[in-house]
C-alpha cells in the first residue's frame, strides 16, 4: 500500500486514562449524561456536592421504581447460554480503566447478546434520533463498562414509561466518540477544579434542577452585562419558618407534621414540607425523633435566648461544597480582599439608610443635611485606605443616622397618649423600647443570614469585615450590613408607625426593656411580612421578595469568592 | 410571582383500614384536612410529583382510587364553592408562630 492509497482520515490516537489509583472515585455513568447536558451542571454536582431536587428529579425517581429492586446475580459474560433468554435488574457494574460506575435499570440478554435499556419517565421526545443525547450517552457509557467484562452489547433502548414506548439507540462510532469525549471533559474538569462557564441564554437552563444555585443569567449578566437575566432562579417553593416561644411549648413530630403542644395539649401544627426552619426562643422542647427528623430533612433549628439572643443554630451533616469554603478562607486571610468587600458592605450599608431616612422622614426640620452627610460619607468608605479607617467612617454615619431617628418616629396626635422616644441607640441591655425593638430586629436578621449562608455552604463564622471572635457569625454580620436599614430597621419603624406594637408591650426590669409575649409574636409576623415583600431587583429587573434575594445574594458572594465574578454585586434600594 | 403553585381538591376511596390511614397520614403533611377522605392542597409541581409518587407507593391499584383535581393557580384562583354547615377557606401559606 502506498501513500496516496490511504484513506483521508486523521486517526484518533485514543489517550488511556491512567488507571484509577488512590482514593479517586469512579464517575456515576449519571454524571456523563449531565455533562452532556451542561458541563457545569456535572461540575456543581460532581465536584461541589450540590444537589436540589426538582419535579422532574422526583418523576425521574418514580420512574425507576420498578427496576430499582436488584434481581439476583446475572451471569457472567462467559456463563451466558446462547439461546437463554435473561432479565437482569438493577444491576451495577464498573471498570476501572474507564474510571466509570454505572447502575443498569435492566439488561436484557438474548443469544449471547446483551442490552442495556434504561428507563425515562415521560414521553417519547420527538426528535431526529429517538431520543436526546444526554440520554443515548448515558447508554452509551453502559455499553462501554459491559463490554470491558467482556459482553457482547450492539445497542440499546430507552424506555419511556408514561408514553409506554422503547426506542432503540444503536452504538455507532459517531455516538461513541461523542461518549468518550464526554467522558474525558467530565474527568478533566473534575481534575482541573475550574467551574465551566454556565451557558448562555440557553432554553436547557429553564428545565435545569440546579438553576437557583448555578444563577446562569445573573453570572452572565454581571459578566458582560449584555442579556437581561429570566426570572429562572426565583420561580421555587417557598417553606416558610416556623417560631416557637411559647413559654414551655413542647415540638414533636406525627407522621409528616410538628406538632406543637404545651402542657401536653396541641396549641398548632405545621407541616413538615412547608418548614424552611424552626426557631426556637427560650425554655421550648424539641423531641429527640422530631431533632432527627429535622436533621435529615435538612430543615435547621436556631436556638435563642428568651430575649431573642442567638445561642446558635443545629443542622443535618452540613453542606458538601468544601471548594466554596476553602475558597472563603483562602480570601479572608487577603487583607486586600477583605478591605474590599468590607468597603463596599459599609457603602451600601450607608446608602440604604440614607434611602431609608429619605422616605420615612415625618419632621418639619429638612432632612436634606442627613442626606448629603450620609451621601459623603458613602463616598469616603468606598475611599477608606484600612479596616479601622472604615470602622470610623461607618461609626460616624450611624450616628448621624441614629441621631435622626427620632424623625422617623410617628408621635400620638394626643399628646397624653404614651410614645416612642428615642434618643441614642444602646444594645446589650436596651434601655428603651426602641432600642429593645432594634435589638431583636438585629437578632432575627443575624439569624437568617447565619442559616442562609449556612444552607448555600459558606461558613457563617469566618467574616472579611467583622473580625471571628468566639461564636461571632462573622460572615452573617458583614453580609447583613446592608439589610439592617431595609430590613431590620424599616420594620421598626412600621410596627411602631402602625401601632402594630404600642409601648404598653414592653416590660422592664432591672435596667432592661424586653418585649412582652404578644407584642413579640406581633413583630416576627411583621418581620417575616418584610422578608416576604416583593422588590424588583436593581440589576436584575425581576421582581423576587427578601427571602429568595438573601439566598441570591449569597450566592453570588460565593460565585464572586471563586473567582466568577469580579465583584460582589451588593444590593442597595432607591 | 408566577403562578407556580396550584390548587388542588384530592379525594380517595380506600378499602383497607390500614391503608387508608396511612394515605390520611401522608395526606396531611401535604394540605388540609377538608373532610372524610377529602382534602385540599397547594402543591408546587415538585410537590405534585412527590405526592403523587408517594401514594402510588401505598394503594393497590385495583382496590382503590384516587382522585387529583387541579383547581387552578393557587394565588389567583377563587373556586366557586357553596359550603353548607362549614366555612371554606382556600389554603394560604404563611409562617407558623407560636
Ligand atoms: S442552570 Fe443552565 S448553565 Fe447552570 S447548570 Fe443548569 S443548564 Fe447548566
Amino acid at each position: 500500500m502506498t501513500d496516496n492509497e490511504r484513506p483521508p482520515v486523521q486517526l484518533e490516537l485514543p489517550l488511556p486514562f491512567p488507571e484509577l489509583s488512590g482514593d479517586m472515585p469512579l464517575l456515576p455513568a449519571r454524571m456523563i449524561n449531565e455533562y452532556q447536558y451542561c458541563p457545569r451542571l456535572a461540575y456543581l454536582e460532581w465536584v461541589q456536592g450540590e444537589w436540589a431536587a426538582s419535579a422532574d428529579t422526583v418523576e425521574g425517581d418514580h420512574a425507576h421504581r420498578r427496576v430499582d429492586k436488584p434481581s439476583k446475580r446475572f451471569p457472567e459474560a462467559d456463563e451466558l447460554d446462547d439461546t437463554e433468554k435473561l432479565h437482569g435488574r438493577s444491576i451495577t457494574l464498573s471498570s476501572n480503566r474507564l474510571g466509570l460506575i454505572a447502575k443498569l435499570d435492566l439488561i436484557e440478554a438474548e443469544d449471547g447478546i446483551v442490552t442495556p435499556i434504561d428507563y425515562k419517565r415521560g414521553k417519547r421526545p420527538h426528535v431526529a434520533r429517538g431520543a436526546y443525547d444526554p440520554e443515548r450517552v448515558q447508554l452509551c457509557v453502559q455499553a462501554m463498562v459491559l463490554r470491558e467484562h467482556g459482553y457482547v452489547c450492539e445497542e440499546g433502548a430507552l424506555y419511556f414509561v408514561q408514553s409506554r414506548e422503547r426506542v432503540r439507540v444503536v452504538f455507532d462510532d459517531e455516538l461513541e466518540q461523542l461518549t468518550q469525549n464526554a467522558i474525558n471533559g467530565l474527568r478533566l474538569i473534575a481534575a482541573g477544579g475550574h467551574i465551566p462557564d454556565p451557558l448562555l441564554d440557553s432554553p436547557k437552563c429553564s428545565g435545569c434542577s440546579l438553576v437557583g444555585i448555578c444563577l446562569p443569567d445573573e453570572v452572565n449578566y454581571l459578566r458582560h452585562a449584555d442579556l437581561e437575566p429570566r426570572p429562572l432562579a426565583v420561580m421555587r417553593d417557598e417553606a416558610l419558618p416556623v417560631y416557637v416561644q411559647a413559654y414551655k411549648a413542647k415540638i414533636g413530630k406525627k407522621g409528616e407534621e410538628l406538632e406543637i403542644s404545651i402542657d401536653d395539649e396541641k396549641v398548632q401544627t405545621a407541616r413538615l414540607v412547608d418548614v424552611s426552619q424552626v426557631v426556637v426562643m427560650g425554655n421550648v422542647y424539641i423531641t429527640t425523633p422530631c431533632l432527627q427528623d429535622l436533621m435529615k430533612r435538612e430543615i435547621p433549628v436556631s436556638w435563642h435566648s428568651y430575649g431573642g439572643w442567638f445561642v446558635g443554630h443545629t443542622v443535618g451533616t452540613g453542606h458538601k461544597n468544601v471548594e466554596l469554603r476553602t475558597a472563603q478562607y483562602k480570601a479572608s486571610f487577603d487583607d486586600k480582599t477583605c478591605l474590599a468587600i468590607a468597603r463596599n458592605l459599609v457603602r451600601a450599608k450607608i446608602q440604604n439608610s440614607r434611602t431609608l431616612a429619605r422616605r420615612n422622614w415625618r419632621s418639619d426640620v429638612p432632612v436634606e443635611p442627613l442626606l448629603d452627610a450620609l451621601k459623603n460619607l458613602a463616598d469616603k468608605a468606598l475611599r477608606a485606605t484600612d479596616l479601622p479607617q472604615l470602622l470610623g467612617i461607618e461609626g460616624g454615619a450611624a450616628a448621624q443616622y441614629f441621631a435622626a431617628f427620632d424623625q422617623l418616629i410617628k408621635k400620638p396626635d394626643d399628646s397624653k397618649q404614651l410614645s416612642f422616644d428615642f434618643n441614642t441607640r444602646n444594645r446589650r441591655p436596651p434601655t428603651d423600647p426602641v432600642n429593645a425593638l432594634l435589638s431583636f430586629a438585629y437578632a432575627m436578621l443575624t439569624r437568617t443570614w447565619t442559616m442562609n449562608l449556612s444552607a448555600v455552604g459558606l461558613d457563617p463564622y469566618r467574616g472579611f469585615y467583622h473580625q471571628p471572635r468566639y461564636g461571632r457569625p462573622a460572615l452573617a454580620l458583614d453580609l447583613m450590613e446592608p439589610f439592617r436599614p431595609i430590613i431590620a430597621d424599616s420594620t421598626v419603624l412600621q410596627v411602631i408607625n402602625n401601632g402594630e406594637v404600642r409601648p404598653t408591650d414592653f416590660v422592664s426590669a432591672a435596667g432592661s426593656v424586653n418585649l412582652n409575649d404578644g407584642g413579640r409574636k406581633r413583630f416576627i409576623a411583621a418581620f417575616e411580612r418584610r422578608m416576604s415583600q416583593e422588590i424588583t431587583h436593581p440589576l436584575f429587573g425581576y421582581k423576587v421578595d427578601y427571602r429568595r434575594l438573601f439566598e441570591i445574594q449569597a450566592r453570588l458572594f460565593g460565585r464572586y469568592l471563586l473567582g466568577e465574578l469580579p465583584e460582589y454585586p451588593n444590593f442597595t434600594t432607591r | 410571582m408566577a403562578a407556580y403553585e396550584h390548587l388542588y381538591i384530592i379525594t380517595y376511596d380506600i378499602r383497607d383500614p390500614k391503608r387508608w390511614r396511612r394515605v390520611f397520614r401522608l395526606m396531611k403533611g401535604y394540605g388540609e384536612w377538608l373532610q372524610l377522605s377529602v382534602f385540599q392542597c397547594r402543591l408546587s409541581r415538585k410537590r405534585h410529583a412527590e405526592l403523587i409518587a408517594l401514594l402510588d407507593g401505598i394503594i393497590h391499584h385495583n382496590e382503590d382510587h384516587i382522585l387529583i383535581v387541579n383547581i387552578g393557580p393557587a394565588e389567583t384562583v377563587k373556586p366557586s364553592v357553596v359550603s353548607l354547615g362549614k366555612d371554606f377557606e382556600v389554603v394560604a401559606r404563611q409562617p407558623v408562630i407560636v
